[in-house]
Protein backbone atom coordinates (compact mmCIF):
# COMPACT_ATOMS: atom_id res chain seq x y z
CA UNK A 1 0.00 0.00 0.00
CA UNK A 2 1.27 2.98 -0.84
CA UNK A 3 2.40 5.35 2.19
CA UNK A 4 0.31 8.48 1.24
CA UNK A 5 -3.10 6.49 1.64
CA UNK A 6 -5.08 7.83 4.25
CA UNK A 7 -7.21 4.79 4.70
CA UNK A 8 -5.86 1.01 4.45
CA UNK A 9 -8.02 -1.98 4.70
CA UNK A 10 -5.59 -4.72 5.22
CA UNK A 11 -7.27 -8.82 4.82
CA UNK A 12 -10.74 -7.45 6.54
CA UNK A 13 -13.20 -10.44 7.09
CA UNK A 14 -16.91 -9.27 8.28
CA UNK A 15 -20.67 -9.75 7.70
CA UNK A 16 -23.94 -10.00 9.39
CA UNK A 17 -24.73 -12.97 11.99
CA UNK A 18 -22.85 -16.22 10.38
CA UNK A 19 -23.36 -14.51 7.17
CA UNK A 20 -19.93 -13.51 5.41
CA UNK A 21 -19.76 -10.36 3.18
CA UNK A 22 -16.41 -9.30 3.46
CA UNK A 23 -13.99 -12.10 2.75
CA UNK A 24 -10.23 -10.56 3.38
CA UNK A 25 -10.79 -7.28 1.65
CA UNK A 26 -7.71 -5.20 1.38
CA UNK A 27 -7.29 -1.52 -0.38
CA UNK A 28 -6.55 1.92 0.05
CA UNK A 29 -7.70 5.41 -0.57
CA UNK A 30 -5.17 7.89 -1.41
CA UNK A 31 -4.73 11.33 0.24
CA UNK A 32 -7.01 14.16 -0.70
CA UNK A 33 -8.38 12.50 -3.52
CA UNK A 34 -11.88 11.25 -4.42
CA UNK A 35 -12.05 7.46 -4.73
CA UNK A 36 -14.94 5.56 -5.98
CA UNK A 37 -15.88 1.82 -4.83
CA UNK A 38 -18.19 0.05 -7.90
CA UNK A 39 -19.02 -3.21 -8.14
CA UNK A 40 -22.39 -5.66 -8.96
CA UNK A 41 -25.24 -6.25 -5.81
CA UNK A 42 -23.87 -7.94 -2.95
CA UNK A 43 -20.26 -6.91 -3.69
CA UNK A 44 -20.12 -5.50 0.01
CA UNK A 45 -19.46 -2.27 -0.83
CA UNK A 46 -21.99 -0.37 1.92
CA UNK A 47 -20.77 -3.48 3.97
CA UNK A 48 -16.66 -2.19 3.46
CA UNK A 49 -18.01 1.38 4.49
CA UNK A 50 -19.97 -0.12 7.94
CA UNK A 51 -16.68 -2.42 8.67
CA UNK A 52 -14.74 1.11 8.36
CA UNK A 53 -17.37 2.54 10.23
CA UNK A 54 -17.47 1.01 13.43
CA UNK A 55 -21.39 0.08 12.75
CA UNK A 56 -20.37 -3.52 11.58
CA UNK A 57 -17.68 -5.86 13.43
CA UNK A 58 -14.66 -6.51 11.90
CA UNK A 59 -13.38 -10.34 12.57
CA UNK A 60 -10.30 -10.46 10.92
CA UNK A 61 -7.54 -8.06 9.12
CA UNK A 62 -7.33 -4.35 10.61
CA UNK A 63 -8.20 -0.76 9.13
CA UNK A 64 -5.80 1.67 9.29
CA UNK A 65 -6.83 5.59 9.19
CA UNK A 66 -3.88 8.05 9.39
CA UNK A 67 -1.31 5.70 10.32
CA UNK A 68 -3.04 4.64 13.43
CA UNK A 69 -5.21 1.00 13.65
CA UNK A 70 -8.99 1.98 13.84
CA UNK A 71 -10.35 -1.47 13.76
CA UNK A 72 -13.99 -1.90 15.44
CA UNK A 73 -13.48 1.43 16.67
CA UNK A 74 -17.07 3.49 17.52
CA UNK A 75 -18.47 5.92 15.67
CA UNK A 76 -18.20 8.69 18.16
CA UNK A 77 -14.43 8.18 18.52
CA UNK A 78 -13.81 7.76 14.95
CA UNK A 79 -15.74 11.19 14.01
CA UNK A 80 -13.23 13.10 16.81
CA UNK A 81 -10.14 11.06 14.59
CA UNK A 82 -12.00 12.94 11.10
CA UNK A 83 -14.03 10.34 9.79
CA UNK A 84 -17.48 11.10 8.82
CA UNK A 85 -19.84 8.67 7.37
CA UNK A 86 -23.22 9.39 4.89
CA UNK A 87 -25.16 6.50 4.45
CA UNK A 88 -27.20 5.89 2.09
CA UNK A 89 -30.71 6.78 1.95
CA UNK A 90 -32.44 9.69 3.48
CA UNK A 91 -30.78 10.47 7.04
CA UNK A 92 -32.15 13.36 8.64
CA UNK A 93 -34.61 13.60 11.42
CA UNK A 94 -37.50 14.85 9.28
CA UNK A 95 -39.70 16.20 12.16
CA UNK A 96 -36.72 18.26 13.47
CA UNK A 97 -35.73 21.51 11.60
CA UNK A 98 -33.34 22.03 9.03
CA UNK A 99 -30.72 24.11 11.67
CA UNK A 100 -30.70 21.20 14.34
CA UNK A 101 -30.11 18.68 11.63
CA UNK A 102 -27.36 20.77 10.90
CA UNK A 103 -26.23 21.57 14.98
CA UNK A 104 -26.25 17.60 15.26
CA UNK A 105 -23.60 17.13 12.87
CA UNK A 106 -21.20 18.83 16.11
CA UNK A 107 -23.15 16.16 18.34
CA UNK A 108 -19.26 14.38 18.55
CA UNK A 109 -17.98 18.25 19.15
CA UNK A 110 -16.03 19.18 21.82
CA UNK A 111 -17.35 21.44 24.82
CA UNK A 112 -15.52 24.20 23.57
CA UNK A 113 -16.46 23.74 20.06
CA UNK A 114 -17.69 27.26 18.30
CA UNK A 115 -20.68 25.55 17.11
CA UNK A 116 -22.36 29.05 16.29
CA UNK A 117 -19.65 30.04 13.57
CA UNK A 118 -19.48 26.84 12.22
CA UNK A 119 -23.46 27.02 11.83
CA UNK A 120 -23.04 30.05 10.45
CA UNK A 121 -19.84 28.97 8.22
CA UNK A 122 -22.44 26.11 6.85
CA UNK A 123 -25.16 28.02 5.91
CA UNK A 124 -23.36 30.62 4.27
CA UNK A 125 -21.46 27.47 1.99
CA UNK A 126 -25.15 26.38 1.64
CA UNK A 127 -27.23 29.19 1.24
CA UNK A 128 -30.62 26.95 0.60
CA UNK A 129 -29.89 25.75 4.25
CA UNK A 130 -30.01 29.47 6.05
CA UNK A 131 -33.28 29.90 3.61
CA UNK A 132 -35.13 27.00 5.26
CA UNK A 133 -33.02 26.76 8.62
CA UNK A 134 -36.61 27.20 11.00
CA UNK A 135 -38.20 24.72 8.57
CA UNK A 136 -39.26 21.13 9.34
CA UNK A 137 -36.24 19.25 7.48
CA UNK A 138 -39.13 17.08 6.37
CA UNK A 139 -40.24 20.59 3.57
CA UNK A 140 -36.90 19.98 1.64
CA UNK A 141 -36.43 18.61 -1.55
CA UNK A 142 -34.66 15.18 -2.08
CA UNK A 143 -31.47 17.08 -3.24
CA UNK A 144 -31.50 19.46 -0.75
CA UNK A 145 -32.17 16.72 2.18
CA UNK A 146 -28.49 15.22 0.69
CA UNK A 147 -27.02 18.62 1.00
CA UNK A 148 -27.98 18.85 4.51
CA UNK A 149 -26.64 15.16 5.24
CA UNK A 150 -23.29 16.29 3.26
CA UNK A 151 -23.16 19.90 5.46
CA UNK A 152 -24.08 18.02 8.48
CA UNK A 153 -20.81 15.24 7.97
CA UNK A 154 -18.95 18.31 7.48
CA UNK A 155 -19.61 20.32 10.53
CA UNK A 156 -16.51 19.17 12.45
CA UNK A 157 -13.88 19.18 9.35
CA UNK A 158 -13.28 15.83 8.55
CA UNK A 159 -9.95 14.43 6.88
CA UNK A 160 -12.56 11.69 5.42
CA UNK A 161 -16.07 11.15 3.98
CA UNK A 162 -17.33 8.17 3.30
CA UNK A 163 -20.65 8.72 1.34
CA UNK A 164 -22.58 5.79 -0.14
CA UNK A 165 -24.93 6.47 -2.95
CA UNK A 166 -25.26 9.99 -2.35
CA UNK A 167 -26.57 10.67 -6.26
CA UNK A 168 -29.92 8.01 -6.11
CA UNK A 169 -33.14 9.85 -6.56
CA UNK A 170 -31.61 13.09 -8.14
CA UNK A 171 -32.17 14.49 -10.96
CA UNK A 172 -28.85 14.83 -13.45
CA UNK A 173 -28.45 18.52 -12.89
CA UNK A 174 -28.47 17.87 -9.10
CA UNK A 175 -26.33 14.55 -9.99
CA UNK A 176 -24.10 17.38 -11.37
CA UNK A 177 -24.27 19.77 -8.47
CA UNK A 178 -23.41 16.63 -6.29
CA UNK A 179 -19.99 15.79 -8.06
CA UNK A 180 -19.32 19.40 -8.12
CA UNK A 181 -19.63 19.42 -4.35
CA UNK A 182 -17.44 16.50 -4.03
CA UNK A 183 -14.72 18.02 -6.12
CA UNK A 184 -14.83 21.52 -3.88
CA UNK A 185 -14.37 19.09 -0.93
CA UNK A 186 -11.48 17.50 -2.67
CA UNK A 187 -9.79 21.00 -3.20
CA UNK A 188 -9.75 21.81 0.25
CA UNK A 189 -8.15 18.61 1.39
CA UNK A 190 -10.85 16.24 2.17
CA UNK A 191 -10.97 12.80 1.28
CA UNK A 192 -13.69 11.20 -0.58
CA UNK A 193 -14.77 7.50 -0.27
CA UNK A 194 -17.43 7.23 -2.50
CA UNK A 195 -19.86 4.07 -3.51
CA UNK A 196 -22.05 4.77 -6.73
CA UNK A 197 -24.50 2.32 -8.89
CA UNK A 198 -24.39 5.28 -11.87
CA UNK A 199 -20.22 4.09 -12.06
CA UNK A 200 -19.50 5.55 -15.29
CA UNK A 201 -20.56 9.19 -14.40
CA UNK A 202 -18.64 8.18 -10.67
CA UNK A 203 -15.56 7.64 -12.36
CA UNK A 204 -15.58 10.43 -14.71
CA UNK A 205 -15.90 12.29 -11.47
CA UNK A 206 -12.88 10.67 -9.38
CA UNK A 207 -9.19 10.28 -9.72
CA UNK A 208 -9.74 6.77 -8.02
CA UNK A 209 -11.40 3.36 -8.50
CA UNK A 210 -11.86 0.35 -6.49
CA UNK A 211 -13.76 -2.64 -8.02
CA UNK A 212 -15.36 -4.95 -5.62
CA UNK A 213 -16.90 -8.31 -5.91
CA UNK A 214 -17.67 -11.14 -3.47
CA UNK A 215 -16.39 -9.39 -0.91
CA UNK A 216 -12.70 -8.63 -2.31
CA UNK A 217 -10.94 -6.46 -4.41
CA UNK A 218 -10.78 -7.27 -8.42
CA UNK A 219 -9.23 -4.38 -9.31
CA UNK A 220 -7.65 -1.06 -7.53
CA UNK A 221 -6.36 1.64 -10.62
CA UNK A 222 -6.66 4.98 -11.75
CA UNK A 223 -10.31 5.82 -12.61
CA UNK A 224 -10.09 6.69 -16.12
CA UNK A 225 -8.03 3.39 -16.34
CA UNK A 226 -11.16 1.28 -14.82
CA UNK A 227 -12.70 3.10 -17.19
CA UNK A 228 -11.37 2.19 -20.26
CA UNK A 229 -10.79 -1.60 -18.83
CA UNK A 230 -13.25 -4.39 -21.09
CA UNK A 231 -13.93 -6.29 -17.81
CA UNK A 232 -16.07 -3.64 -16.25
CA UNK A 233 -18.43 -3.18 -18.37
CA UNK A 234 -18.50 -7.37 -18.45
CA UNK A 235 -18.66 -7.22 -14.66
CA UNK A 236 -21.83 -5.21 -14.66
CA UNK A 237 -23.57 -7.32 -16.93
CA UNK A 238 -23.08 -10.33 -15.44
CA UNK A 239 -21.11 -13.00 -15.21
CA UNK A 240 -18.82 -11.82 -12.97
CA UNK A 241 -14.92 -11.33 -13.60
CA UNK A 242 -12.54 -14.31 -15.82
CA UNK A 243 -9.94 -15.26 -13.22
CA UNK A 244 -7.09 -13.03 -12.97
CA UNK A 245 -4.29 -13.80 -14.91
CA UNK A 246 -1.61 -15.23 -12.53
CA UNK B 1 -73.07 24.31 33.79
CA UNK B 2 -71.08 25.05 37.10
CA UNK B 3 -70.86 21.34 37.65
CA UNK B 4 -69.63 20.74 34.24
CA UNK B 5 -66.91 23.04 34.75
CA UNK B 6 -66.02 21.56 38.25
CA UNK B 7 -66.03 18.09 36.10
CA UNK B 8 -64.17 18.84 33.52
CA UNK B 9 -61.21 20.49 35.76
CA UNK B 10 -61.44 17.37 38.09
CA UNK B 11 -60.93 15.05 34.83
CA UNK B 12 -58.25 17.18 33.35
CA UNK B 13 -56.55 16.71 36.92
CA UNK B 14 -56.48 12.96 37.01
CA UNK B 15 -56.00 12.97 33.55
CA UNK B 16 -52.98 15.33 34.09
CA UNK B 17 -51.46 12.71 36.21
CA UNK B 18 -52.00 9.51 33.80
CA UNK B 19 -50.21 11.74 31.08
CA UNK B 20 -47.16 12.04 32.95
CA UNK B 21 -47.16 8.36 33.30
CA UNK B 22 -48.13 7.78 30.08
CA UNK B 23 -45.29 10.43 28.62
CA UNK B 24 -42.72 8.21 30.01
CA UNK B 25 -44.40 5.40 28.91
CA UNK B 26 -43.77 6.68 25.40
CA UNK B 27 -40.84 8.22 26.33
CA UNK B 28 -39.40 4.77 26.72
CA UNK B 29 -40.69 3.04 23.89
CA UNK B 30 -39.17 5.56 21.56
CA UNK B 31 -35.85 5.73 23.10
CA UNK B 32 -35.46 1.57 23.86
CA UNK B 33 -38.26 0.10 22.33
CA UNK B 34 -39.56 -0.71 26.36
CA UNK B 35 -43.21 -1.24 26.74
CA UNK B 36 -42.98 -1.23 30.17
CA UNK B 37 -45.88 -3.05 31.55
CA UNK B 38 -45.29 -2.31 35.12
CA UNK B 39 -45.41 1.41 34.80
CA UNK B 40 -48.97 1.48 37.32
CA UNK B 41 -46.62 0.06 39.69
CA UNK B 42 -43.52 2.76 38.88
CA UNK B 43 -46.44 5.52 40.02
CA UNK B 44 -47.14 3.07 43.38
CA UNK B 45 -43.88 2.47 44.68
CA UNK B 46 -41.99 6.21 44.61
CA UNK B 47 -45.32 6.83 47.97
CA UNK B 48 -43.99 4.06 49.94
CA UNK B 49 -40.32 5.46 49.71
CA UNK B 50 -42.14 9.14 50.72
CA UNK B 51 -43.93 6.93 53.68
CA UNK B 52 -40.69 5.30 54.88
CA UNK B 53 -38.50 8.09 54.85
CA UNK B 54 -40.98 9.87 57.18
CA UNK B 55 -42.16 7.13 59.36
CA UNK B 56 -38.64 5.07 59.67
CA UNK B 57 -36.60 7.81 59.24
CA UNK B 58 -38.52 10.59 60.97
CA UNK B 59 -37.86 13.06 57.82
CA UNK B 60 -40.05 16.13 57.45
CA UNK B 61 -42.74 15.44 54.33
CA UNK B 62 -40.39 17.84 51.72
CA UNK B 63 -37.09 16.02 52.67
CA UNK B 64 -38.99 12.36 52.06
CA UNK B 65 -40.02 13.65 48.86
CA UNK B 66 -36.60 14.58 47.73
CA UNK B 67 -35.45 11.03 49.06
CA UNK B 68 -38.03 9.27 47.16
CA UNK B 69 -37.00 11.40 44.38
CA UNK B 70 -33.53 10.00 44.38
CA UNK B 71 -34.29 6.70 45.18
CA UNK B 72 -36.78 6.20 42.27
CA UNK B 73 -34.00 8.00 40.02
CA UNK B 74 -31.76 5.14 41.17
CA UNK B 75 -33.92 1.85 41.22
CA UNK B 76 -36.95 3.06 38.73
CA UNK B 77 -34.19 4.54 36.33
CA UNK B 78 -30.45 3.42 36.56
CA UNK B 79 -31.17 -0.35 38.09
CA UNK B 80 -34.23 -0.87 36.13
CA UNK B 81 -32.66 -0.05 33.06
CA UNK B 82 -28.96 -1.30 34.13
CA UNK B 83 -30.39 -4.91 35.54
CA UNK B 84 -34.03 -5.87 33.40
CA UNK B 85 -34.26 -3.97 30.09
CA UNK B 86 -30.49 -3.81 29.17
CA UNK B 87 -30.06 -7.76 29.07
CA UNK B 88 -33.96 -8.32 27.88
CA UNK B 89 -33.33 -5.98 25.06
CA UNK B 90 -30.86 -8.79 23.48
CA UNK B 91 -33.78 -10.93 23.46
CA UNK B 92 -36.16 -9.12 21.72
CA UNK B 93 -39.35 -6.65 22.72
CA UNK B 94 -41.87 -9.60 23.65
CA UNK B 95 -39.29 -11.44 26.48
CA UNK B 96 -39.04 -7.72 27.56
CA UNK B 97 -42.53 -7.02 28.00
CA UNK B 98 -42.84 -10.38 30.03
CA UNK B 99 -40.22 -9.54 32.24
CA UNK B 100 -41.89 -5.99 33.00
CA UNK B 101 -44.83 -7.69 33.66
CA UNK B 102 -42.60 -10.11 36.00
CA UNK B 103 -41.19 -6.99 37.87
CA UNK B 104 -44.58 -5.47 38.07
CA UNK B 105 -46.07 -8.08 40.31
CA UNK B 106 -42.81 -8.43 41.80
CA UNK B 107 -42.75 -4.99 43.17
CA UNK B 108 -46.58 -5.05 43.91
CA UNK B 109 -46.07 -7.86 46.17
CA UNK B 110 -42.58 -6.88 47.76
CA UNK B 111 -44.85 -3.36 48.99
CA UNK B 112 -47.30 -5.72 50.37
CA UNK B 113 -45.37 -7.88 52.15
CA UNK B 114 -43.41 -5.34 53.57
CA UNK B 115 -45.70 -2.66 54.18
CA UNK B 116 -49.12 -4.31 54.07
CA UNK B 117 -52.39 -4.53 52.37
CA UNK B 118 -53.85 -1.37 53.71
CA UNK B 119 -54.38 2.03 52.53
CA UNK B 120 -52.18 5.00 54.08
CA UNK B 121 -52.66 8.06 54.45
CA UNK B 122 -50.58 10.15 52.05
CA UNK B 123 -49.81 14.22 52.94
CA UNK B 124 -51.74 16.27 50.47
CA UNK B 125 -50.38 18.91 48.62
CA UNK B 126 -53.14 21.37 49.73
CA UNK B 127 -55.30 21.88 52.00
CA UNK B 128 -59.10 20.89 50.62
CA UNK B 129 -60.62 23.77 50.01
CA UNK B 130 -62.58 25.12 46.87
CA UNK B 131 -62.26 28.08 44.64
CA UNK B 132 -65.20 29.42 43.19
CA UNK B 133 -64.44 30.51 39.47
CA UNK B 134 -66.98 31.98 37.47
CA UNK B 135 -69.59 30.43 39.90
CA UNK B 136 -67.91 26.53 39.72
CA UNK B 137 -67.00 25.28 42.82
CA UNK B 138 -63.48 24.22 41.93
CA UNK B 139 -60.96 22.14 44.15
CA UNK B 140 -57.80 23.53 45.19
CA UNK B 141 -56.10 20.47 44.74
CA UNK B 142 -57.42 20.02 41.23
CA UNK B 143 -55.97 23.17 40.39
CA UNK B 144 -52.52 22.60 41.63
CA UNK B 145 -52.24 19.05 40.21
CA UNK B 146 -53.18 20.68 36.82
CA UNK B 147 -50.65 23.37 37.29
CA UNK B 148 -48.09 21.30 38.35
CA UNK B 149 -48.64 18.92 35.50
CA UNK B 150 -48.53 21.68 33.03
CA UNK B 151 -45.45 23.05 34.38
CA UNK B 152 -43.99 19.80 34.26
CA UNK B 153 -44.76 19.08 30.79
CA UNK B 154 -43.72 22.76 29.34
CA UNK B 155 -40.51 21.90 31.28
CA UNK B 156 -39.70 18.84 29.83
CA UNK B 157 -40.54 19.96 26.65
CA UNK B 158 -38.37 23.36 26.72
CA UNK B 159 -35.41 20.67 27.96
CA UNK B 160 -36.01 17.89 24.37
CA UNK B 161 -36.44 21.43 21.88
CA UNK B 162 -34.36 23.83 23.48
CA UNK B 163 -31.53 22.59 24.44
CA UNK B 164 -28.78 20.15 22.13
CA UNK B 165 -28.92 17.20 24.74
CA UNK B 166 -32.66 17.16 24.64
CA UNK B 167 -32.49 17.67 21.09
CA UNK B 168 -29.61 14.60 21.05
CA UNK B 169 -32.36 12.71 22.82
CA UNK B 170 -35.16 13.43 20.25
CA UNK B 171 -32.57 12.69 17.49
CA UNK B 172 -32.28 9.24 19.62
CA UNK B 173 -35.58 8.76 19.50
CA UNK B 174 -36.37 9.87 15.92
CA UNK B 175 -33.63 7.04 14.35
CA UNK B 176 -31.32 5.89 17.30
CA UNK B 177 -28.69 4.69 13.89
CA UNK B 178 -28.35 7.61 12.48
CA UNK B 179 -27.93 9.49 16.03
CA UNK B 180 -25.13 6.83 16.68
CA UNK B 181 -23.59 7.88 12.93
CA UNK B 182 -23.83 11.55 14.10
CA UNK B 183 -21.33 10.37 17.00
CA UNK B 184 -24.99 10.98 19.17
CA UNK B 185 -23.89 9.47 22.74
CA UNK B 186 -27.16 6.97 22.07
CA UNK B 187 -26.63 5.19 25.42
CA UNK B 188 -26.44 8.06 27.61
CA UNK B 189 -29.52 9.34 25.94
CA UNK B 190 -31.30 6.04 26.46
CA UNK B 191 -30.36 6.57 30.71
CA UNK B 192 -31.45 10.02 30.57
CA UNK B 193 -35.16 8.55 29.34
CA UNK B 194 -34.96 5.95 32.16
CA UNK B 195 -33.81 8.99 34.65
CA UNK B 196 -36.74 11.60 33.24
CA UNK B 197 -39.22 8.56 33.42
CA UNK B 198 -38.27 7.95 37.39
CA UNK B 199 -38.73 11.57 38.08
CA UNK B 200 -41.99 11.47 35.89
CA UNK B 201 -43.76 8.95 38.03
CA UNK B 202 -42.51 10.02 41.17
CA UNK B 203 -44.35 13.38 40.42
CA UNK B 204 -47.22 11.41 39.43
CA UNK B 205 -46.88 9.59 42.67
CA UNK B 206 -47.04 12.87 44.60
CA UNK B 207 -50.30 14.29 42.85
CA UNK B 208 -52.30 10.77 43.37
CA UNK B 209 -51.26 9.26 46.09
CA UNK B 210 -53.48 11.80 48.28
CA UNK B 211 -56.68 11.02 46.48
CA UNK B 212 -55.79 7.15 46.08
CA UNK B 213 -54.36 6.87 49.62
CA UNK B 214 -50.97 4.75 49.38
CA UNK B 215 -51.84 1.23 48.48
CA UNK B 216 -49.97 -1.49 47.03
CA UNK B 217 -52.13 -2.49 44.22
CA UNK B 218 -52.58 1.61 43.18
CA UNK B 219 -50.64 0.50 40.21
CA UNK B 220 -53.14 -2.14 38.90
CA UNK B 221 -55.32 0.70 37.15
CA UNK B 222 -52.41 3.63 36.92
CA UNK B 223 -50.47 1.25 34.85
CA UNK B 224 -53.39 0.40 33.01
CA UNK B 225 -54.84 4.00 32.26
CA UNK B 226 -51.49 4.72 31.60
CA UNK B 227 -50.85 2.35 28.42
CA UNK B 228 -54.48 3.14 27.20
CA UNK B 229 -53.43 7.14 27.03
CA UNK B 230 -50.24 5.76 25.00
CA UNK B 231 -52.48 4.62 22.56
CA UNK B 232 -55.49 6.89 22.13
CA UNK B 233 -53.02 9.72 21.57
CA UNK B 234 -50.38 8.14 19.28
CA UNK B 235 -48.08 5.55 20.67
CA UNK B 236 -44.92 7.48 19.04
CA UNK B 237 -45.77 11.07 20.18
CA UNK B 238 -45.02 12.99 23.32
CA UNK B 239 -47.80 15.10 22.80
CA UNK B 240 -50.29 12.02 22.03
CA UNK B 241 -49.58 11.21 25.43
CA UNK B 242 -50.60 13.96 26.96
CA UNK B 243 -53.54 14.33 25.55
CA UNK B 244 -54.38 10.67 25.82
CA UNK B 245 -54.10 11.51 29.42
CA UNK B 246 -56.27 14.39 29.24
CA UNK B 247 -59.07 12.76 27.63
CA UNK B 248 -58.93 9.34 29.46
CA UNK B 249 -59.05 11.74 32.72
CA UNK B 250 -61.91 13.24 31.44
CA UNK B 251 -63.95 10.75 30.03
CA UNK B 252 -63.14 9.14 33.47
CA UNK B 253 -64.82 11.60 35.22
CA UNK B 254 -68.10 12.16 33.11
CA UNK B 255 -68.64 8.29 32.94
CA UNK B 256 -68.83 8.18 36.66
CA UNK B 257 -71.31 11.26 37.11
CA UNK B 258 -73.43 11.07 34.22
CA UNK B 259 -73.08 7.19 33.13
CA UNK B 260 -72.14 5.47 36.41
CA UNK B 261 -69.54 4.00 38.53
CA UNK B 262 -69.79 1.38 37.34
CA UNK B 263 -69.48 1.87 33.93
CA UNK B 264 -66.08 3.70 35.14
CA UNK B 265 -63.67 0.78 33.91
CA UNK B 266 -65.59 0.12 31.03
CA UNK B 267 -66.04 3.31 29.43
CA UNK B 268 -62.16 3.88 28.44
CA UNK B 269 -61.54 0.60 27.16
CA UNK B 270 -64.81 0.75 24.91
CA UNK B 271 -63.26 4.18 23.50
CA UNK B 272 -59.45 2.40 23.02
CA UNK B 273 -61.61 -0.64 21.02
CA UNK B 274 -62.73 2.28 19.21
CA UNK B 275 -59.69 4.10 18.40
CA UNK B 276 -57.83 1.14 17.34
CA UNK B 277 -60.42 0.10 14.86
CA UNK B 278 -60.75 3.19 13.23
CA UNK B 279 -57.51 5.12 13.70
CA UNK B 280 -54.90 2.50 15.03
CA UNK B 281 -52.11 5.30 14.99
CA UNK B 282 -53.79 7.06 17.60
CA UNK B 283 -55.39 10.49 17.88
CA UNK B 284 -51.79 12.53 17.20
CA UNK B 285 -49.60 9.68 16.29
CA UNK B 286 -47.96 9.19 12.68
CA UNK B 287 -48.09 5.82 10.75
CA UNK B 288 -44.73 4.20 11.71
CA UNK B 289 -42.30 3.91 8.91
CA UNK B 290 -39.52 1.56 9.12
CA UNK B 291 -36.23 1.21 6.93
CA UNK B 292 -33.64 -1.23 6.64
Amino acid sequence: MATDDILTLEDVVGGYGKQTILNGLSFGVRRGAITTVIGPNGAGKSTAFKAVFGILAVKAGRILFDGQEITNRPPRQLIADGICYVPQGRNIFSELSVAHNLELGAAAAPPDFPLKQRMEAAMDRFPVLRKKAGQQASTLSGGEQKMLEIARGLMLDPKLMLIDEPSIGLSPILVGELFDLLRDMRSRGITVLMIEQNAKRALENSDYGVVLELGRTRIQDRAEKILADPRIAQLFLGGGLEPAPA
Amino acid sequence: MADFIQLLIAGLATGGIYALAAVGFTLLWQTSQTINFAQGEFVMLPAFFVLIGMSFFGMPFWLACVAALILSMITLGFMFKKLLVDPMLNHGTLPLVIATIGLAILMKEGVREFYGADAWPFPPLAEATNVTVLGAALSLQSLIILGITIGAVVALQLFLSGTRTGRQMQATALNPSVARILGIPVERMILYTFLINAALVMLAALLITPIYLAKFSNGELLGLYAFIAAIIGGFNQMRGAIVGGLVLGVIDNFTAVYISTQYRLVVPLVFLIIIILFRPQGLLGRVEERTV
